[in-house]
């Protein structure tokens, strides 16, 4: 295999990790196993009392689950991304601190005493509203992914990067406690004509984005807490648009003001960015809703299989911005051949879903595919299904199927197949 | 000091040269500046933006400037001893990426000696060592912190807008009930609010202000707040957005997208750079110099070619940019693959074994930490 030195380390070292695990456990058939047979310090010394961490964080020994960033994506760290560990996650929440960040100039420190909320144009009464003020709006609770639409946008070429941290990691699903962007807008009175609304942030990219008074008025939030807390900084606290199934850039975080016109605003996000380009030079606008799609978390490249033959258990996210996921099937022959994954957990619209297929493994290499087909019929399409409709130059909506390579040995590669 | 004790005897002698600029020119240098205020601020009130603000620069250990986020190839270099002095600071300015390489300074370097001599003897007015007793006195200003300049930066960070005091609002709230709405939440907004906040722009030319500014004017303003990052003629630095040129791409295996070559709108570029440029420092350009920038814009794309063109609210939303009919509506849902009606194959779906064509890990430009990879296309926006 041609590797690099310095992934060839890296997977080796965690191949040897696995090897050690599985002689430890051969080993305690024969002996005795000393994490039973000896006393543990923590076993016998007294830990750290309640006061020790007035804000919990993970242990120690989970320091390797992070957000990563690809520095050579972007010219400054300032205006750049990082990615959700999704390999390292189970279940359908993201934890707050590991929900990726997409910024323009950096995270906007804002206190929230000095947050105001305008709504402005064409209304009867153009409002401002305080933190306090929002809070006296009927609140709702709803959990929902959010996705750039970016997310695997560095594979259209082929694969090129070599973790579903960084094919997938644009992605994360909290609970949102908001109120509805609706109640905001009516209260001050929405005139005859307006069509559209642009939602603007109060960091120093003016992140604004135009859109449709419909989606406005049906499902948008305005929240200020995700998972229960205060959303995080880099996630717009005090306050963001939760525009449920549409691409994040439409997510406006620190958001300070919402304008109501007739016409959309044609602004630098909608137009010279979060465009998709075609192979015949047209581009696609106003591409809002995120497409049916899956990815499996385990295994995949940062996470080989270490265990060797036997029982594997195959794990996996599968969203659609058009509603719930019905279904998900997995391949391990490069999709030759299919079966239905089992799906578990609660099934919420326009959220993540977690599925899982266990099989034993013979020891042979595999092709791992999966597969989601949402409520609306919309079946995930093949990486060469989207190139063939749109070219390689889209950049954006992205949500073609994944092949993951598992040598023999365990080891796991992002793979484009025949 | 306890931090870097081996850094006493350099500091100390750093703190000399100062007082011995002699040979640059303060004036002169404060235009050279220019190039550099785009992301440094200095003098009073300076607070860090894009880089760290610069006041008592000469002295300061790399990397320390209060509550600026180095790379840390820089705090490397200022815990490695690295004291920014005249002689330092020079080597610095003249190749930034050399001097210290991996540090995120983006900027290509001062070429001519004499600039930076006047640089340095700009900055070093906002430096307060070369006093006969500065060796004595605070050795290491980055390393005291709450100063009285990051007092002043928290307050110059206010929202500059005639925003009334909240207690005043809630006099009024109380006084009468607001009429307005189901909830009767909020309060109206009063002009000047919405005045300081709705500066948007659109295609139509709705919101833009009166003023004016010709290629020529946008030249000068372009050159010393945009060229640093975008390059003297639109092609951009590192990886910083090209403005200019890109025609006839867009169908190519590297589309080069350019406000000439791919944005559908003027008023585009109007909106974006009066609210979010320069980068680090925004809205800090008068509508004027917008103008300006905008129709120099227009010139690097060739799309004007007079240099006494003037832009203003009158033309803008009438010049039309090549590729506004470039776009087109979503219709994902017309392609093949998301045809209504079709059940997904089970079994026996492709002949043949599955072979690989293409592999990530040959390409490796997987990040690992050193962060020498270099990605071959595709990116995030």
């Amino acid at each position: 295999m041609p590797d690099q030195p310095s992934r060839r380390g890296f997977l080796q070292g965690g191949l040897a990790a696995g090897a050690a695990l599985a002689t430890a456990t051969t080993a305690a058939r024969a002996a005795d196993d000393p994490a039973i047979t000896e006393i543990q310090d923590w076993n016998r010394y007294a830990g750290p009392g309640v006061d020790a961490e007035p804000y919990g964080v993970p242990s120690p020994y989970e320091a390797h689950v992070v957000r990563r960033n690809v520095p050579w994506l972007t010219a400054d760290p300032i205006s750049s991304v990082n990615f959700t560990p999704l390999h390292e996650l189970d279940g359908i929440i993201t934890p707050n601190g590991l929900c990726f960040e997409r910024h323009h100039a950096g995270i906007a420190e804002i206190d929230p005493a000095q947050h105001r909320l305008m709504i402005n144009g064409m209304v009867d009464t153009p409002l401002v509203f305080t933190m306090a003020d929002l809070m006296r709006f009927p609140r709702e609770n709803h959990v929902y992914f959010l996705e750039c639409a970016a997310n695997s946008g560095m594979e259209w070429r082929g694969a090129q990067l070599n973790g579903c941290q960084f094919t997938h990691g644009m992605v994360h699903c909290v609970m949102y406690t908001g109120v509805k962007l609706r109640h905001l807008l009516e209260e001050a009175g929405i005139r005859a004509g307006a069509a559209w609304v642009m939602p603007e942030g109060a960091d120093a990219s003016a992140m604004s984005r135009s859109l449709p008074l419909e989606k406005a008025l049906d499902d948008c939030l305005v929240a200020f807490k995700m998972n229960g807390e205060a959303l995080r900084p880099g996630q717009g606290y005090p306050l963001r648009l939760v525009v449920p199934g549409w691409e994040g850039n439409l997510w406006v975080k620190w958001l300070r003001r919402i304008e109501i016109g007739d016409k959309p605003w044609q602004l630098r996000e909608e137009t010279s960015k979060y465009t998709d380009l075609l192979a015949n030079g047209k581009a696609r606008r106003f591409t809002w809703e995120m497409d049916v799609k899956s990815v499996i978390t385990n295994p995949s490249p940062q996470a080989p299989v270490t265990h060797g033959r036997g029982r594997l258990v195959l794990a996996g996210l599968a969203w659609s911005g058009g509603g719930r996921v019905s279904r998900v099937d997995v391949s391990i022959d490069g999709g030759r051949n299919w079966t239905t994954a089992r799906l578990d957990g609660p099934s919420l619209p326009k959220a993540l879903h977690r599925f899982y297929h266990a099989f034993d493994w013979d020891g042979s290499e595999l092709f791992l595919q999966s597969r989601a087909i949402d409520e609306n019929g919309f079946v995930q399409p093949t990486k060469n299904d989207l190139r063939a409709a749109r070219g390689e130059n889209s950049i954006y909506h992205n949500n073609g199927i994944q092949t993951w390579h598992v040598a023999k040995d365990g080891v796991v590669e992002n793979v484009e197949i025949s | 000091m306890s931090r870097f004790p081996r850094l006493a005897a350099a500091l100390a002698l750093s703190l000399l040269p100062a007082a011995a600029l002699a040979e640059g020119d303060v004036d002169a240098g404060e235009k050279v500046f220019a190039k550099c205020k785009a992301c440094h601020a200095v003098g009073d009130g300076a607070k860090n933006r894009v880089g760290p603000q610069l006041n008592d620069v000469f002295g300061r250990i790399a990397g320390t400037a209060d509550g600026f986020r180095y790379s840390p190839a820089m705090v490397k270099a200022g815990e490695d001893g690295l004291v920014w002095s005249e002689e330092t600071l020079a080597a610095y300015l003249t190749a930034p990426r050399a001097f210290i390489k991996g540090n995120r300074m983006a900027f290509a370097g001062l070429k001519k000696e004499a600039e930076i001599d006047d640089i340095l003897a700009y900055l070093a007015t906002f430096s307060q060592s070369g006093d006969d007793d500065a060796a004595s006195a605070e050795p290491a200003p980055a390393d005291t912190p709450d100063t009285p300049n990051e007092e002043t930066a928290i307050a110059e960070a206010e929202p500059k807008a005639d925003e009334p005091e909240e207690a005043v609002v809630e006099a009024e709230a109380a006084a009468e009930p607001p009429a307005h709405g189901v909830f009767h939440l909020g309060r109206p907004a009063t002009e000047a609010e919405i005045a300081a906040w709705d500066i948007d722009i659109r295609p139509d030319g709705a919101g833009l202000p009166v003023g004016s500014g010709t290629v020529l004017e946008g030249e000068t303003v372009y050159t010393e707040q945009c060229a640093v990052c975008h390059g003297d003629f639109g092609e951009a630095i590192g990886r910083w957005p090209v403005l200019a040129g890109g025609y006839d791409t867009l169908t190519r295996e590297r589309p080069v997208k350019t406000i000439g070559s791919y944005w559908p709108y003027l008023s585009t570029v109007y909106d974006y750079v009066r609210r979010a440029m320069p980068f680090g420092n925004a809205r800090s350009l008068s509508d004027d110099d917008v103008y300006a920038l905008t129709a120099y814009v227009l010139y690097l794309n060739d799309i004007v070619t007079d240099e006494a063109f003037e832009l203003n609210q009158d033309n803008l939303a009438t010049i039309r940019l090549p590729n506004e009919d470039g776009f087109i509506a979503d219709d994902r849902h017309e392609e093949p693959h998301y045809a209504a009606g079709v059940e997904p194959c089970m079994r026996d779906c492709k002949p043949g074994k599955a072979e690989i064509v293409q592999h990530a890990a040959v390409l490796d430009v997987t990040p690992e930490g050193d962060g020498d990879e270099d990605g071959t296309g595709g990116g995030i926006d």
